[in-house]
């Protein structure tokens, strides 16, 4: 729930907000935003298998954010599309990341209402 | 367990909001970007129009030249005092030396009514020569057929200068308010004039009075002076270098 309420509460803020980025930047934000979604999405499958680690969830976030936007740097100065190279990372963690969590959610909503143990097998 | 869940949960969610904030400067930023371009389509489109239309001028421009032979022609034979009358009436109408009426705009200036405050030049605010050469080529550039500034008549050899407190037209001497009449399309003149930090944005900032009234019929007059060619003299057809 948590997580849906920032989601919604950073829109609002942005839409009260006339931010809006240069459009020669607008490489570096698509990419910023695909590594902000790859972290969420991993920071609720860590939760979820029980094993989060704010260092780890923060530092990732900061980190990747960093690299993606050095790589677009990088390949800007090159005239290379090495952002697409971060897009397709992160857009392959995401989904391995959702189908993860989809899978533990599935199985997670019978568990807690049994109690007991179920065999989990994905 | 519950602890920790609450925590994860809480990070996420700041994430989130810096997830939240991203999207929707970019979707604006997209959006920007979308309304900012032309459409590749539409950029062919008009580049085709441009070729096109460059090929028919240039078929236009063999026609005059053709039309101005046979014209030439035509002069020497039997039907010339016609066709050197009708070639005179057009060139009077171009020389301005013909009164004409039409659709047009009327322009208004007059100086600011505002006093300057200490430290402000009082020049700022009066018409200057520069206005009302600014407003002259606007209308010229928006297709005006005929123009007077106070009643003389635009022509090829027209100054408009600062002569001191007035403005010197066809040498002769103009005080405000100043008229200046134009014919053509009322919209286009009128429109030219009223665009967006244009002519009239500009003297307003000043303070300037400025009038543009678009007219069913207005009359220029025909130029009054004298026309006398001391040094320049015709180059005869076919004689150039």
């Amino acid at each position: 729930m948590l997580p849906i309420l920032g989601l919604l509460i950073g829109i609002v803020i942005a839409l009260f907000t006339p931010v809006r980025f240069p459009t020669v930047y607008s490489d570096y934000m698509a990419v910023g935003i695909l590594a902000a979604l790859d972290s969420v999405c991993g920071g609720i499958r860590a939760g979820l298998e029980d094993r989060f680690d704010r260092v780890v969830f923060v530092s990732g976030f900061i980190v990747n954010m960093a690299l993606a936007a050095s790589l677009t740097l990088v390949g800007d100065k090159l005239g290379v599309d090495l952002f697409l190279g971060a897009t397709v990372a992160f857009s392959i963690r995401i989904f391995t990341n959702v189908g993860i969590i989809r899978r533990h959610l599935l199985h997670a909503r019978p568990r807690r209402t049994s109690g007991g143990s179920r065999d989990v097998t994905a | 367990m519950r602890k920790k869940a609450r925590e994860f949960e809480l990070y996420v969610a700041g994430v989130c909001v810096v997830l939240g904030v991203l999207l929707v400067a970019q979707f604006r930023t997209q959006e920007y970007i979308g309304r900012a371009q032309i459409p590749s389509r539409r950029l062919e489109d008009l580049s085709d129009m441009l070729r096109r239309s460059d090929a028919e001028r240039e078929l236009l421009e063999k026609e005059v030249d053709a039309l101005r032979k046979q014209l030439a022609a035509v002069g020497e034979g039997e039907r010339a005092a016609e066709a050197v009358r009708l070639e005179l009436e057009k060139a009077r109408m171009g020389a301005g030396l013909v009164a004409v009426e039409g659709p047009g705009v009327t322009v208004v200036l007059d100086d600011s009514k505002r006093q300057a405050e200490p430290g402000e030049s009082p020049e700022v605010f009066l018409v200057h020569d520069e206005d009302i050469l600014k407003i002259v080529n606007e209308l010229f550039a928006a297709g005006a057929e005929a123009i007077s500034i106070n009643g003389q008549r635009v022509i090829a050899t027209t100054e408009v200068r600062c002569a001191g407190p007035v403005i010197s037209v066809n040498n002769v001497r103009i005080g405000p308010p100043y008229e200046i009449t134009a014919i053509g399309d009322p919209t286009t003149l009128d429109n030219a004039l009223r665009m967006r930090d244009g002519i009239l944005d500009t003297l307003r900032t000043w303070g300037i009075e400025a009038k543009v009234q678009k007219v069913t019929t207005v009359r220029v007059p025909a130029y009054k002076g004298s026309l006398y060619f001391q040094y320049a003299k015709p180059v005869l057809e076919g004689a150039q270098k």
